[in-house]
């Protein structure tokens, strides 16, 4: 993402946005509440009204910003909903196997997720129909892996789930790192990034509509801890150094 | 009644759907039965049933002329009877006690003219008790005859303790045929006994439609109905109703999808008349082009405790279509749960955004919605029934969308 403003409308929510994340790397993009992170995938995707206004997104060197959303997920930019919408109707698991076809992802790929993120019981039921929240995220997060994506943005995958869901999603995090999948995993808590701490390559933190700073899990995780994310944005504007 | 009566009723509308002068179409005369009529081949695979039917179907009637009846082998070893209805009255003297009990011949112009000159043409199928019939029987009625009224009285009687899938396609082929259907339906189902039934129409948008349907369920039994509409109509009217003894069930599922400049007048009602019934409405209407979906649901609580839920669900495509929900619940005694549920909406955004991002282009989501949408499982129903229904659903959805 190279010099990203972000508006919905007339309405800017992110300026001058620079992320650069590699071939299986993790990247997490933390912030308070209201930061403009979700704001920020959506536009990335092209998720209306979000709109990447200036800048450029680019996959493996190709410009892919004016892409509308299902060509930028085919080409291997896939995003997890926050809040995936139930689609009544629609079979899990019909819809899983539908969008194996289309991606061409072998078999043992969607068993091998299915059983890390435990969500073949939910695949006779319609797409988020009636499911907890923890089943909701866990579904959501295998749809959007088991495509196989070269770079997978995560909406908050933990927001609202307990402490079992929450370790299954990592574990499913951290076997498509290995298949060749990158991440871009939003997060307002350090929960889950601990969870993952092996695997963080950068973390960045968002505050009032632009990148506050970007560092390693040693250098960020401390810090946020001690000072909290108004706390430390209070120290930039004074000129001073976290 | 008298004959005079019914005469008198010739001029009698229905209370629903527009009136339609009957002296438009014209009554056949019998012809020699022939698959080679052009189009009939057409009409089956616009049914989702395909051309194998006219190999298999237990009873097929073009126009009014009886092209096929079977009493397979299968259905002799039961002792079940599959047979045109003025056979069964003639042949047959105790189906004389079935035959227009349901529904008074004077009922309105359509049912009044059926009673006239219909000739009991239609089919009539008998399942003795305890004799469970689980592959499905087939029977189709199509039309080929321009401005011709074909009028029709089945009787289906599933004796206590037995079972049937019933599935019938009414249709005409593709093009314009100004014709009238009028199906007059009676089904009996016995003391615990169990009835499906299964009816894909697929008509033209100079056609008028007529059914006029009554089931009669006694204790313990249950019927499941399954209708599903897809093509333009000139206008079709129809509210089945069904009346419920002591612990019978009954779910009735409808999907109407509109096009053209139609207008679809379509009904379901459920009588809880006995003690522990209970009965389910379902129905899915999406409006597209210039149609007009008035969707009416009925249940009335007359014995208790008994139970009733209504879900009418209506999705608008474009701006000229219109869908009216009339879910109507009423009840006599204070033992009897009825509710209802009823939306109309259009195409939510956000599940087209959602499914956009998992790689579908926008004609692809809004395809899978309506198939979502238009999708009522109805477990109930065989496999192999619920598939044709399901090869219809991806046929309307996959046209939906243009």
């Amino acid at each position: 993402m190279r010099n990203i403003d972000v508006a919905a409308g007339s309405r800017t929510i992110l300026s001058n946005i620079n992320l650069k994340i590699g071939y299986r790397e993790l990247h997490v993009l933390v912030g308070p509440n209201g930061s403009g992170k979700t704001s920020l995938l959506n536009a990335v995707v092209g998720i209306k009204p979000y709109e990447v206004v200036n800048g450029r997104v680019f996959l493996m060197g190709e410009d892919v910003t004016r892409d509308p959303p299902h060509v930028k997920a085919r080409k291997g930019v896939v995003l997890a909903y926050q809040l995936p919408p139930a689609v009544k109707g629609v079979v899990a698991g019909r819809f899983a196997e539908e969008l194996a076809r289309r991606f061409e992802v072998k078999k043992s790929y969607v068993d091998m997720l299915s059983e890390i993120l435990e969500v073949g019981r939910l695949m006779d039921r319609y797409l988020f129909d009636k499911m907890s929240g923890g089943e909701r995220k866990r579904l959501e997060t295998f749809l959007t892996l088991l495509t196989k994506p070269k770079i997978a943005l995560l909406d908050e995958p933990d927001s609202g789930v307990d402490v079992d869901s929450l370790n299954t999603i990592s574990s499913a995090l951290k076997a498509v790192l290995d298949f060749g999948t990158s991440i871009l995993l939003v997060t307002h808590s350090l929960h889950m990034i601990k969870l993952l701490r092996d695997y963080v390559n950068t973390i960045h933190i968002v505050y009032g509509g632009t990148l506050l700073m970007s560092g390693l899990y040693d250098e960020i995780v401390p810090l946020v801890e001690k000072h909290g994310f108004s706390g430390l944005a209070l120290r930039f504007s004074r000129g001073g150094t976290p | 009644m008298s004959r005079d009566e019914v005469l008198k009723a010739l001029s009698k509308p229905s209370p629903y759907g527009p009136d339609v002068d009957l002296n438009r179409f014209n009554i056949g005369e019998p012809e020699t039965p022939s698959l080679d009529t052009p189009g009939v081949e057409k009409i089956a695979d616009r049914l989702g049933i395909g051309s194998w039917v006219f190999k298999k179907a237990d009873y097929l009637q073009v126009n009014e002329s009886i092209v096929a009846r079977s009493m397979s082998e299968k259905l002799a070893k039961y002792g079940a009877i599959v047979l045109p209805t003025y056979e069964a009255l003639k042949k047959l003297n105790w189906v004389s006690n079935y035959s227009w009990r349901l529904i008074e011949p004077a009922r309105d112009k359509y049912v009044a003219a059926t009673h006239l000159y219909g000739r009991e043409l239609g089919f009539f199928i008998y399942v003795p008790p305890g004799v469970k019939v689980r592959e499905p029987i087939y029977t189709c009625l199509f039309i080929t005859k321009r401005g011709y009224a074909q009028l029709l009285h089945n009787i289906v009687v599933v004796d206590d303790g037995a079972e049937l899938n019933l599935v019938t396609g009414c249709g005409v082929p593709d093009q314009p045929i100004g014709s009238l259907h009028v199906g007059i339906s009676e089904y009996y189902v016995g003391r615990g006994a169990k009835l499906t039934y299964t009816m894909i129409h697929a008509w033209a948008p100079d056609m008028v439609v007529r059914p006029r349907t009554v089931a009669e369920v006694r204790e313990s039994g249950e019927y499941v109905s399954y209708y599903v509409i897809y093509s333009p109509v000139e206008s079709l009217q129809t509210y089945p109703r069904v009346i419920l003894r002591e612990n019978a069930r009954a779910t009735l599922n409808s999907v109407v999808v509109g096009g053209g400049r139609s207008i679809y007048d379509v009904g379901s009602a459920i009588v809880l008349s006995g003690a522990g019934s209970s009965g389910e409405v379902l129905s899915r209407n999406l409006g597209r082009e210039n149609s007009a979906i008035y969707a009416r649901s009925r249940i009335e609580g007359a014995a208790g405790p008994s139970r009733g839920h209504i879900e009418c669900l209506g999705l608008i495509e474009g701006s000229e279509a219109q869908i009216e929900s009339l879910p109507e619940i009423s009840s006599s005694t204070p033992e009897a749960v009825l509710t209802h549920e009823a939306a109309i909406g259009k195409i939510s955004e956000e599940l087209i955004s959602y499914l956009m991002s998992k790689g579908f282009a926008e004609d692809e989501a809004r395809s899978a919605i309506i198939k979502g949408f238009l999708s009522i499982e109805e477990p109930k129903l065989p496999p192999q029934i619920m598939e044709v229904v399901r090869r219809t659903i991806e046929y309307i959805a996959s046209r939906a969308t243009g």
